[in-house]
């Protein structure tokens, strides 16, 4: 496992076959696809330095000279040859003083990935030098809720950084739009929310050519294309300029006017008023780094993008609706928000959702637009949620926690010419850029070898799949020549200070072909990056399929993937066994059918759709916690030790500390509970008890201090009805139909799932068939 | 409104959103309508007539027609008029009083003209209608009372011997009968060649007058000297006298109502008895009697003892005046002579008949003995006690007797119309309005037509039935309401229930009129600050004003006020008081337009004061640096409405430009226009319609939600009036217009413009019906208001009078539903003679102007003028050719009553309205103005006022600061004069080009004409002249209910052209001087004659 941790650490990729199959009929017998989980903005090893200049690229097929690229120091023109396309290329006048002994960085052996800044060709340097937050209220909220949103926005206006713009949409029933920058009265623009506004409109309406005649021709946007600076400086203002209107506009910020008849949902046009958004930042900052943050309070009622009707007796959609086709609105939204993402994305723009309400609000539906557009989702029950409002100060937070939070990004991939792109499964939109890498099988966003990202983070993991088109060839001849596959992920982006910058990772795998091929794949083989990818894949599916089976595709895949791998006797299922790199591999399955996404029963369509937008846009280890949490124990007897997730684990004398990635739970045994209940941690001849009951919470802590969306915090005792959310997740070896008596103190599961024993059994004998 | 469905089948609801009280004022339009009736061709005849009396008075007199059973005798037969008359002339005698009656008749008068007879008809014209009427009145229905049926009574007045005809007397008390059938004399006097002159009945007081002047003819007049005296038997002299005023005409009353003699005799005289007569030439003298007088009759009242007899009374009125019109025009000499000129061949400027108007007060009954009393002139100033009918400020008919035939009344060629202003404002002396509260039942209705309990209900069968004076069917009293009757058949307590005594009351409207709570009195301010209305100041005029008034509406819950602002855009402006500052939100959409709030716009005044102030504050600067020029104008007053139509209320519009963007947007279609021109006129004409239905149709739907518009337009352009106004014109509001907006001079105007409408006496939601006698259906509205239901009426009932009642439902500014209700009865004649003396000049004008003003949008310019002529034209022929018939073809004829039609007539074709080189937007105007204009001031929007200030101090005047008014002529404006012209609306001040400086330096602070300011300011400085002309200011302001846009005129540039184009007795290229037209007018009745 280390070895691939290292790997991650020197070129942030994770790939499920690090050694590859050599050719296409191979590929297909992997079962898992030839993919790499990518995570462009990790930040790099402190060593690696940041270059100052352009870099160079291959003539022809445009890709970044790397350390795999053969320099001819020899020649008196010096020639490197790209590594992807064979090219010979000349080095410019002011590498001419590079030798084998004075090499650039970017020729460095473990500068594989290593990043570029060019500040001269930015423009947008100037103009928006640093990001533009545009606040989308939802104001159709009880006063109580209203309280909070006002008072978590306000701390918030307090840590935007001085030079960044700002600007605030509210809505309710009517979208308003504040200007900021008139001195005089508080001024709103205000839409009707039941229409839908187009960009010309917002154009005409906001006043921006009232100073000056309207070009007759031409793109109208931003500074460079028409508008006034001054006329843009209305609406979005530096957060130094501003805050004090902005916060006398939050403080008196009311609950939306209009009446709400006790058989109706609130009238909420949250549709109208993110296009409205999109196009008031169209129309002014196109191309620069922009974030809409929508803080929404309840499921959209009116307009376009309406997810739910307002008659409070038609409930909203379930995934059984969805499933038989019968969510009225659903389809007409879900068209409207990619029309929507298509705007943001060709603006540059990205949309963040928080989502607070115990009601959905649509996130199902606004998915497409805050995945394609790499924008940040946050779902909670409330706007005085821990887990909103930490996630929310996350955002706008400086320091070793901060996001990384970068725009505008563009991802580009090269590869050998054997290999072709499916796509990509993650928080990107396709630039539709064809090319002849593009292969015919598509995934994801997927026909092209461009990608916009218009958002994007530290975090932010792409999940890349490939097919391999090699045919087999006939002998190992070639296999000599070159069995080195490349591959090259460049990233363009705005950074967040500003400048443009340019991350190239170039990587290097063997192929490997024919017969011999099995232990070197074996030895080659992520099991938790395949387990990140089949996730990533079968939520697609999910979500992309019509009639897809998951749970049947998963065992299939898996059973093959045994067979394929395993090390067994036709038909014996005893005889069956797993390398070490595969020994884990059946359990994240395991897991995974029993994860929330695959099993959506139980859970909104809200909330799974935040779960996968979730485990698409993070990298390896934090989607494995997602399928297979991990779990930690407590106790007297031992310090912290890692815990099967199994319900074995529960004992009454522990503490177990349980991270699903979107809860942290920290569960008491029942002895622990007495105890604490007892009040013995406060008395001082206990410490130890203190000691033992404060190790899990600083671990949560730890836990919670560095991922977003912040994690919902649950501290529950054993039986107690909070420990449902532990249970949940275990490995159901004891429930109350199994023959086995409960170990005293321990638990069992009131549940029919079958237990990972059951599971193995099964695999073992269909894997061997 | 739901409740009148009830009633559906007759009534025609006519629904205001709002309605104000508008008095005279001038430009307020208050809801003020005129009913046009149709008689029905089946009505039958009422009874007979009476004997005429002269009358001329019109007021008070007259009106008592005869009441129910006295009819006369003749009753005429419907039919054919002529017959009427004759045999009217039979018809009773008048009176006592009349001597002269008799002797009149006698005498025929012509001639000579019996200074008191009024003459009327030779005898041998008596046959035919021929005899003007006069009616006299009698006076009180005293003795005289039917007089007897002393056919003719030779009305005294017309000094005339009347012939028969002419003044019969009517008693009318006894008799009730009307009088009026008394056909005026003819006038023709002798003098004239005419023989009769005109004098026509009351031709006597003219006579008088004319005594003196005329030379002889006229002096002889005798009677009038009487008259006074007599009174009562003079009667008709007197009447006559007041004439003197004659100048008046008309109106003139003046005199009389002090003290009436006096008056007449001498006095006035001098002043030639224009009026009425017309001096022309030929013949005749006509004696016009001041009308005036009527009103003079309180006077009379006062005096007992004659009264009776009075009937006579003034018989200014109608007497029917010759001019003789000779071929050319030529001035006659004197006045008086006037009359006596035979000669007509010239007319003598100096006597034609002119408006005289009296500045004292008259205190009017409507009705006294149990007969109508007729009306002062509108434009006069008087007290009205009600004694039983409306008074005439609520409810005025075109003419004070009603036709009981429809033939009789086309023959006339006048219409019978009546003007309904229902919550006019009372004089500040008059008795308030009573309130009647019948508790949970509501008020007593008549089961059948639904007519609220009157004065003319009459009780029977001791109290337990009463009898509807509409419908004529026979009603249960209710149990609790009922009362026994008192030997006089009348309710022991009908002088305690103001219901049972008094034209107009008040009932306090029970939940079953009322489908929602009464609405708050809410006002929504809506100010237009695209560039041109920030740079030319109108945004900062209207902010101040707005703020000025804030203060003066009412404190309370029920106050609620709104603003918004808008150019392109909509601005609206959250005033809730929890807010630091008010928060202005902007509706962008001007396609589409929403309300942005649905609460917080308009909130109660008490809370938002201070915002409010604040705002208004800070608007004119807050879009100092606006370069947006368009103005969406339709989509703003539909957002406001938007954000009213919860509950209804006063929308009140400033706007600059012309709407340009949004729903209802307009091009600039005068351009348009203007090219056209040439083309032909009828492309022009459609510029005074509205260019589409848009805002008709949102109109509409703000009348639904009771919600009012108001517009002042504060414009240095072309703002589309025709199109804009549609929308004031359907909610029941008012357009104000400013051009050009001066930030220097209109400003206060503005204010005082806006402070009157919100503040004057108004009511909400209100619906009207009028209800009417059997045989007497409405035919048309006029006004401003939004019909929901076409309807046709038809009314039962009989009687020897016919009542029109008028019940407004509405909502007071306090919150209260009521029912006001206005009855008014009066008698019904058979003789064309009686319609003739009984004609309201004011109120017939009023009707004319409105039909006018309706037709111009729609028919070619030149048609209309020439409808408006014909008008004239029809019914001086029709006079003429009826009961005028003994005169000679040479003689223009006029009846007294309507001796100044001619004048008004000429005076409507040279208004703006009617003249093609106007703006289109001044045309516009002048027709919306006119629509809903109520009768004291629509003569003097055609015929201003004019009177000479730099003599001020030179003046005494006893009552009225105003000065005696001088004729519209250029050939009285000297060059060392300084002139106020007036005319309810603007005001110009004319500086000769030779005046003193001194005078220059008293009045304006500057030391010669050459520093005339283009805009101006009326200030006072500490002298006597010009506190003087303050106090004149001041008074007109007061009397038109109306700020005035003030504006110097000197000669030689535009603004001295505007001031010479109120000169309507001028000729002008484009149209005949006055004696012109009354020569034009001449030929066309001797044409029209042969």
């Amino acid at each position: 496992m280390t070895e691939f941790l290292d790997l991650e650490f020197q070129d942030s990729v994770r790939m499920p076959w690090n050694v590859l199959p050599g050719t296409k009929s191979d590929a297909a017998n992997c079962v898992i696809p030839i993919s790499a989980i990518y995570t462009p903005l990790k930040p790099l090893p402190p060593t690696t330095p940041l270059l100052p200049y352009s870099p160079l690229r291959c003539r022809n097929c445009r890709s970044v000279i790397n350390p795999f690229a053969i320099v001819d120091f020899s020649s008196v023109n010096k020639i490197w040859i790209c590594s992807f396309c064979l090219q010979r290329n000349y080095f410019p006048p002011h590498y001419q003083s590079i030798s084998d002994q004075n090499l650039p960085a970017e020729l460095f052996p473990q500068y594989t990935t290593i990043e570029y800044e060019t500040t001269a060709t930015n423009e947008k340097a100037q103009v928006g030098s640093s990001n533009i937050f545009l606040f989308v209220v939802d104001t159709c909220v009880i006063e109580e809720e209203l309280g909070f949103m006002k008072s978590a926005l306000l701390q918030v206006l307090g840590m935007v950084p001085e030079n960044c713009l700002i600007g605030l949409i509210t809505f309710g029933t009517y979208i308003q739009v504040h200007e900021l920058g008139f001195a005089q009265i508080p001024k709103v623009h205000v839409f009707k929310g039941s229409k839908e506004v187009t960009k010309d409109q917002v154009l005409e309406q906001m006043g921006f050519f009232a100073k000056r005649p309207r070009p007759t021709t031409g793109v109208i946007a931003g500074v460079r294309d028409g508008l006034s600076q001054e006329s843009i400086a209305r609406f979005l203002l530096p957060a130094s300029n501003c805050e004090f209107v902005l916060n006398s506009i939050l403080e008196e910020l009311q609950k939306d006017p209009w009446p709400v008849p006790s058989d109706q949902r609130a009238a909420r046009c949250t549709g109208t008023a993110l296009s409205v958004a999109a196009h008031l930042l169209g129309v002014c900052v196109p191309g620069s780094g922009a974030r809409i943050l929508a803080f929404l309070g309840g499921p959209s009622t009116e307009g376009p993008g309406a997810i739910a009707s307002k008659i409070l007796s038609e409930p909203m959609r379930s995934h059984k609706d969805l499933d038989k086709d019968s969510a009225p609105h659903y389809h007409k939204a879900v068209k409207f928000y990619e029309e929507l993402s298509k705007q943001l994305v060709h603006q540059g723009h990205v949309l963040d959702v928080f989502a607070c309400a115990l009601d959905q609000v649509g996130v199902a539906e606004l998915k497409v637009a805050v995945e394609k557009t790499g924008g940040l989702v946050v779902l909670a029950e409330s706007f005085g949620h821990s887990v909103f409002k930490e996630s929310l100060r996350r955002v706008f937070q400086s320091g070793d926690h901060d996001l990384g939070l970068s725009s505008n990004g563009i991802f580009e991939i090269s590869c050998s010419k054997d290999i072709k792109i499916q796509g990509v499964i993650g928080p990107c939109a396709s630039l539709e850029k064809k090319g002849p890498l593009c292969s015919e099988t598509v995934i994801g966003q997927g026909n092209t070898t461009a990608w916009k990202l218009c958002g994007l983070d530290k975090t932010t993991s792409l999940c890349l799949i490939f097919d391999i088109v090699k045919k087999e060839s006939s002998d190992a001849i070639a296999q000599s020549a070159n069995n080195q596959f490349y591959f090259q992920f460049l990233t363009y982006y705005q950074h967040g200070s500003g400048h443009m910058r340019l991350r190239a990772t170039t990587l290097s795998r063997r192929w490997i072909a024919g017969p011999g091929s099995k232990e070197d794949l074996i030895s080659g083989f992520d099991q938790e990056a395949a387990a990140a990818v089949m996730a990533r894949q079968v939520s697609f599916k999910m979500e992309n399929e019509a009639e897809f089976d998951p749970i049947r595709w998963l065992d299939k895949s898996l059973i093959h993937i045994c067979s394929r791998f395993g090390e067994y006797q036709k038909d014996t299922p005893s005889s069956f066994t797993l390398s070490p790199r595969f020994s884990i591999f059946p359990q994240f399955m395991f897991n995974l059918r029993r994860s929330q996404f695959v099993q959506v029963f139980n859970n909104s369509p809200d909330e799974t759709a935040y779960f996968r937008m979730i485990l698409n846009r993070e990298n390896v280890a934090n989607s494995v916690v997602m399928i297979q949490p991990s779990m930690i124990s407590y106790s007297f007897h031992s310090g912290p030790e890692p815990a099967l997730l199994d319900v074995s684990s529960i004992a009454a004398d522990r503490i177990l500390l349980l991270d699903s990635y979107f809860t942290v739970v920290i569960f008491h045994g029942s002895t622990i509970a007495q105890w604490r209940k007892a009040g013995y941690h406060e008395q001082p001849e206990h410490q130890a008890f203190t000691q033992l009951l404060q190790a899990p919470r600083d671990d949560a802590d730890a836990i919670i201090r560095e991922r977003f969306p912040v994690p919902r915090l649950v501290i529950c005792d054993q039986h107690g009805s909070q420990a449902r959310f532990l249970l949940a997740k275990l490995n159901p070896s004891a429930t109350y139909n199994s023959d086995i008596p409960a170990v005293p103190g321990g638990d069992i599961l009131f549940t029919d799932d079958v237990s990972f024993e059951v599971f193995l059994d099964h695999l073992q004998r269909l894997a061997v068939q | 409104m739901s409740i009148t469905c009830r009633h559906v089948t007759r009534l025609y609801p006519i629904c205001y959103t709002h309605l104000n009280a508008e008095q005279t004022s001038s430009s307020q339009a208050a809801a003020f309508d005129s009913i046009r009736f149709r008689l029905k061709p089946d009505r039958k005849t009422v009874g007979f007539l009476v004997t005429d009396w002269n009358l001329g008075i019109h007021s008070k007199q007259q009106s008592n027609n005869p009441r129910g059973g006295p009819r006369p005798p003749n009753a005429a037969p419907p039919g054919q008029q002529p017959p009427p008359f004759a045999g009217s002339r039979p018809r009773p005698p008048a009176p006592g009083v009349f001597q002269r009656g008799p002797a009149a008749p006698s005498g025929t008068p012509q001639t000579t003209l019996p200074p008191n007879v009024a003459s009327t008809f030779t005898s041998p014209p008596s046959a035919s209608q021929p005899p003007p009427s006069f009616t006299m009145r009698t006076p009180p229905p005293v003795a005289l009372a039917s007089s007897t049926g002393g056919p003719a009574v030779p009305p005294p007045p017309g000094a005339v011997p009347l012939t028969g005809p002419g003044a019969r007397p009517r008693p009318f008390t006894s008799s009730p009968t009307s009088g009026l059938a008394m056909p005026p004399q003819m006038s023709t006097s002798g003098p004239v060649n005419n023989g009769p002159t005109a004098f026509s009945s009351w031709p006597t007081q003219g006579g008088p007058r004319f005594p003196p002047t005329m030379g002889g003819m006229q002096q002889p007049p005798i009677g009038p000297p009487q008259l006074p005296t007599s009174l009562s038997s003079g009667p008709s002299v007197q009447p006559p006298q007041m004439h003197p005023n004659f100048g008046n005409p008309p109106a003139g009353a003046s005199p009389f109502t002090g003290q009436p003699v006096p008056p007449f005799s001498a006095p006035q005289q001098n002043i030639p008895p224009p009026p009425g007569s017309l001096p022309v030439s030929p013949p005749t003298q006509s004696m016009h009697h001041p009308s005036g007088s009527p009103y003079g009759m309180q006077t009379w009242p006062p005096q007992p003892g004659q009264v009776a007899p009075h009937p006579p009374i003034p018989g200014p009125m109608q007497q029917p005046r010759m001019y003789g019109m000779p071929p050319s025009p030529t001035p006659l000499p004197n006045q008086s002579m006037a009359l006596s000129h035979t000669g007509q061949s010239k007319i003598d400027p100096n006597q034609i008949p002119r408006p005289i108007r009296s500045s004292s007060v008259i205190i009017h009954e409507t009705r006294q003995g149990n007969q109508a009393n007729p009306p002062p002139p509108a434009t006069s100033d008087y007290i009205v006690k009600d004694t039983g009918n409306c008074s005439p400020r609520h409810m005025r008919c075109t003419i004070n007797q009603i036709p009981c035939t429809v033939d009789v009344l086309s023959t006339s060629s006048m219409q019978l119309a009546l003007l309904v202003q229902p919550l006019a404002l009372p004089h500040p002396s008059e008795e308030p309005i009573q309130v009647v509260d019948f508790g949970e039942s509501g008020p007593v209705r008549c089961s059948r037509c639904k007519g609220y309990i009157n004065p003319f209900m009459k009780f029977i069968d001791q109290g337990r039935r009463f009898i509807c004076n509409l419908c004529g069917f026979t009603d249960e009293t209710p149990r609790d309401y009922h009362c026994n009757l008192g030997p006089d058949g009348r309710r022991r307590d009908a002088d305690e229930r103001p219901e049972l005594c008094r034209g107009t009351v008040e009932f306090v409207a029970t939940k079953e009129y009322m489908v929602r709570e009464p609405m708050p009195a809410v006002f929504f301010f809506l100010v237009d600050v695209s560039m041109n209305a920030i740079q030319t100041g109108a945004t900062a005029a209207a902010c101040s004003a707005i703020n000025q008034v804030i203060a003066d509406l009412p404190e309370g819950p029920r106050t609620m006020v709104g603003i918004a602002t808008f150019d392109s855009s909509i601005h609206f402006y959250n005033l809730k008081r929890a807010l630091q500052q008010p928060l202005m939100l902007i509706v962008p959409d001007v396609q589409d337009v929403y309300t942005p709030l649905q609460s917080d716009i308009i909130v109660q005044l008490s809370e938002c004061r201070q915002h409010l102030e604040v705002l208004l504050e800070s608007i004119p600067t807050m879009f100092q640096n606006s370069r947006t020029t368009d103005s969406a104008f339709g989509a703003a007053i539909k957002a406001a409405f938007l954000a009213m139509k919860s509950s209804g209320g006063k929308l009140l519009v400033f706007q600059s430009v012309l709407p340009s963007i949004g729903i209802g947007s307009l091009s600039a279609r005068e351009a348009e226009g203007r090219s056209n021109k040439s083309a032909g006129e009828k492309e022009a004409q459609k510029l005074l319609q509205a260019a589409d239905k848009t805002l008709k149709t949102m109109a509409i739907e703000f009348a639904e939600y009771q919600v009012c518009v108001d517009l002042f337009l504060t414009t240095q352009t072309y703002v589309d009036i025709a199109s804009i106004s549609v929308v004031t014109r359907t909610t029941g509001g008012q357009v104000y217009y400013y051009y050009p907006f001066s930030a220097l001079s209109d400003p206060a105007k503005l204010y005082n413009d806006l402070r009157w409408n919100v503040t004057r006496p108004q009511g909400f939601e209100a619906v009207m019906r009028v209800r009417c006698s059997q045989g007497i259906q409405v035919q048309e509205y006029f006004g401003n208001f939004c019909k929901r239901i076409p309807t046709d009426v038809d009314l039962p009932a009989e009687g020897s009078e016919c009542a029109f009642q008028c019940a407004l439902l509405y909502t007071t500014v306090y919150g209260q539903r009521r029912i006001r209700v206005s009855t008014l009865s009066l008698p019904c004649t058979t003789m064309l003679s009686n319609l003739f003396r009984s004609a309201d000049l004011d109120t017939q004008f009023a009707c004319v102007l409105r039909q006018v003003a309706s037709e111009i949008p729609s028919a070619p310019l030149a048609q209309v003028r020439e409808q408006a002529t014909n008008v004239c034209i029809n019914i001086l022929h029709s006079y003429r050719k009826f009961c005028a018939t003994a005169s000679s073809s040479g003689q223009l004829i006029l009846p007294e009553a309507l001796k100044l039609l001619p004048l008004y007539t000429l005076a409507l074709l040279k208004s703006s309205g009617l003249r093609a080189d106007g703006r289109v937007d001044d045309r516009s105007f002048w027709i919306n103005y006119v629509s809903p204009l109520s009768t004291p001031l629509a003569i003097p929007l055609v015929y201003p006022r004019m009177i000479t200030i730099h003599d001020l101090d030179e003046k005494e005047l006893d009552d009225s600061p105003i000065p005696p008014p001088v004729p519209l002529s250029s050939e009285d404006i000297s060059d060392e004069g300084i002139y106020l012209l007036e005319n309810g609306e603007d005001c110009l001040i004319f500086v000769g080009n030779s005046v003193s400086p001194d005078i220059l330096q008293q009045f304006f602070g500057i030391s010669s004409i050459e520093e005339i300011p283009n805009q101006f300011v009326l200030q006072q400085y500490d002298n006597p002249l010009s506190r003087k002309l303050n106090d004149v200011v001041n008074e007109i302001r007061r009397q038109r209910c109306s700020y005035l846009r003030l504006k110097l005129c000197r000669k030689g540039d535009s603004s001295g052209m505007t001031f010479f184009s109120y000169m309507v007795e001028d000729k002008t290229p484009s149209g005949l001087s006055y004696v012109e037209f009354l020569v034009h007018i001449h030929r066309q009745i001797q044409s029209k004659m042969a």
